[in-house]
């Protein structure tokens, strides 16, 4: 299970874009990750899944740089890093979409959208180009939303959804992580996402997607890492595995007999 | 069976309007209610005079409530601002009783009260502890400070130095304190309302763990909106000592709370992500106008603050329970 797993854009990197090594973190008593090593190349779909509180979302964060890691290293194109906070990463061009989200309710969609990177008009926040910019990235990912001076806390959840989403795409991100970004989506808003992550792989992005919707995997996905109780216990080439096989991986069956790469 | 599949009808963007500006055309109701039943009651209430009296009287709580708007709505509070004009203006008096010259007094105890911001705030933003517990604790020992220096007396400012201008003067026919409160309600509308700052201290009130995984240096943001309640308050605390020509440790008792109500009924939320300087504004002027009409309308004294506080929670009630609800339903019925 290593060098040839990349068949995107760049596939002919030899140094991962994001390579994590023994990375622990330990939240009270609760050891979250418990020694993940995990490498993620230009051009690539890496699934993450196992069940509910494996650590899936912590890993990730990690990654985003919500959370310093108690122990372990990060590098980015074979540079060591090490972020203390997310506006590191995202100096690095990674971006997340969280799980809960992470949207301000009191502000409008625009508003979300540029957080933390608003356009300028001087000293002063330039709003139409804020609004002109929301509603081009909106329409990117075919989200309605008629009302751009909405507050965010009066749209439906996947509408919500949808925003985070647009956010964490449209700022050319190199390394894009999706925490469930489909978990309150309809058809068409799934088939968009899938969409979404087809054309920017393409370009040579790395995405992280963490999901439970399996079949999802096998639309976009090039390798899928399963995690369990907080270590990483098997890896898999896409085309080397089916819905069972990732099931009986999760659920903790498969992983004594070891990876068939 | 299935009906036509047609988009929602956009609504009148007339209702959305008035549902967002809900609280502030209420607050702005309550105002002119409060006007009209005063001018009635007292015939001198509308008078130049008094309204000239009235701006001059209210600045330092206008000041301080457009910096107060900020705390509030990163879901903050501080307490220690009357605390923090006791302590600026006994200094005040002390300083210049001492010889120096005026202008660098007035610098050397704005930058005084922004230092007081500045270490409340490293408590709250870097510390992680309350900002009700810290500004508490801030409300408590400022004051003692301010005692402690003057040992209880009311020092005097010799009326000879430029300093008392700055509370006595007029300017355009304007009282010198209204001007100055007039330039702080400005910058900090455009501030609030047009800049980054204003933006992520919304930002952090309706979600900060969003706002630092934005990349929003949400510590910093929050110390900041500490030294403006510091410097707002030592604005008032040197307009307070000029105008009376003296300082005391008993200046501006129970300020934080007429400041903080003018914050609140302006609709700005406690809770923080929600916040108005135009309401904070219309705010302050309904304290100043109630306060002012019920001692022109001969009121005993002993009632102002029965008054005070019984219109205070009328006027939060009717913010909340029943503006609101005409707003949403107006919104309903288009
Ligand atoms: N901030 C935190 N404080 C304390 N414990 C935490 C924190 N974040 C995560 N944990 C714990 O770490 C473990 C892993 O949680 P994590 O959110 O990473 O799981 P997950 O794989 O994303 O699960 P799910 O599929 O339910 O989203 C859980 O036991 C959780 O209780
Ligand atoms: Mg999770």
């Amino acid at each position: 299970m290593n060098a040839n797993q990349t068949q995107g854009a760049a596939a002919a990197a030899p140094i991962p874009r994001i390579a994590l090594s023994g990375i622990k973190k330990r939240f009270g008593s609760v050891e979250a990750i418990r020694g993940v090593d995990l490498a993620l190349y230009p051009g690539e779909c890496v699934g993450l899944v196992g069940d509910n509180a494996a650590g899936k979302s912590t890993l990730t964060k990690i990654i985003s740089g919500t959370y310093v890691p108690d122990e372990g290293t990060i590098s980015i194109n074979g540079e060591p890093v090490r972020f203390a906070t997310p506006a590191d990463a995202r100096k690095h061009h990674i971006e997340m979409v969280y799980q809960d989200l992470s949207l301000c309710d009191t502000i409008d969609v625009a508003g979300n959208l540029y957080l933390g990177r608003e356009p300028m008009n001087g000293i002063f926040l330039d709003r139409k180009a804020m609004r002109d910019g929301a509603r081009a990235m909106l329409e990117r990912l075919e989200i309605k939303i008629p009302n751009l001076d909405a507050l965010v806390a009066q749209l439906s959840g996947g509408q919500r959804q949808s925003i985070a989403i647009a956010r964490a795409a449209a700022f050319d991100p190199q390394v894009l992580i999706m925490d469930e970004p489909t978990s309150a989506l309809a058809v068409k808003e799934v088939e968009a996402v899938l969409d979404l992550i087809n054309r920017v792989k393409a370009k040579g992005v790395t995405v992280v997607l963490i999901t439970h919707r399996l079949q999802d995997l096998f639309n976009v996905c090039d390798r899928i890492t399963v995690m369990y109780e907080g270590l990483k216990v098997a890896e898999r080439k896409i085309a080397d595995t089916d819905l069972t096989d990732l099931v009986s991986l999760i659920v903790g069956k498969g992983h004594g007999m070891g990876g068939h790469a | 069976m299935t009906s036509a599949y047609t988009s929602r009808p956009q609504g009148s963007r007339l209702a959305d309007l008035l549902a967002a500006h809900a609280q502030l055309l209420s607050i702005a109701g309550f105002f002119l209610i409060m006007v009209v039943i005063f001018s009635i009651a007292s015939p001198v209430f509308l008078s130049t005079g008094n309204i000239l009296n009235l701006v001059r009287q209210i600045a330092p709580i206008l000041i301080v409530a457009v910096a107060m708007t900020f705390v509030i709505t990163t879901g903050g509070i501080d307490l220690s601002v009357g605390s923090v004009v006791a302590l600026i203006n006994a200094s005040a008096a002390i300083v210049l009783q001492m010889g120096l010259p005026w202008p660098i007094a007035v610098i050397g105890l704005l930058l005084l009260g922004a230092a007081i911001g500045a270490i409340q705030g490293w408590f709250i933003a870097y510390q992680g502890i309350q900002a009700f517990i810290v500004t508490l604790a801030g409300l408590s020992a400022l004051r003692g400070i301010a005692l402690l220096m003057t040992e209880g007396f009311s020092i005097p400012i010799s009326t000879d130095l430029g300093f008392v201008a700055i509370g006595r003067e007029w300017l355009l026919g304007v009282p010198v304190p209204t001007w100055i409160a007039f330039l702080i309600v400005a910058a900090g509308f455009l501030t609030f309302w047009g800049t980054r700052f204003g933006r992520y201290v919304t930002a952090i009130g309706a979600n900060q763990e969003a706002a630092r995984r934005s990349g929003i240096s949400t510590k910093q943001i929050l110390l900041w909106v500490y030294v403006l309640t510091g410097l707002a308050s030592a604005l008032a605390g040197i307009i307070i000592a000029a105008r009376l020509g003296s300082g005391s440790s008993n200046a501006a008792v129970g300020f934080e709370l007429e400041v903080i109500a003018a914050v609140v009924l302006g609709g700005t939320s406690l809770m923080g992500g929600r916040g108005s300087i135009a309401g904070t504004v219309l705010g302050a002027l309904t304290i100043g106008v109630i306060g002012n009409g019920l001692i022109l309308s001969h009121v005993s004294p002993f009632f102002t603050q029965i008054v005070t506080g019984s219109i205070i929670l009328l006027a939060v009630w009717l913010n909340a329970r029943v503006f609101s609800r005409l707003a949403s339903g107006a919104r309903r019925k288009t």
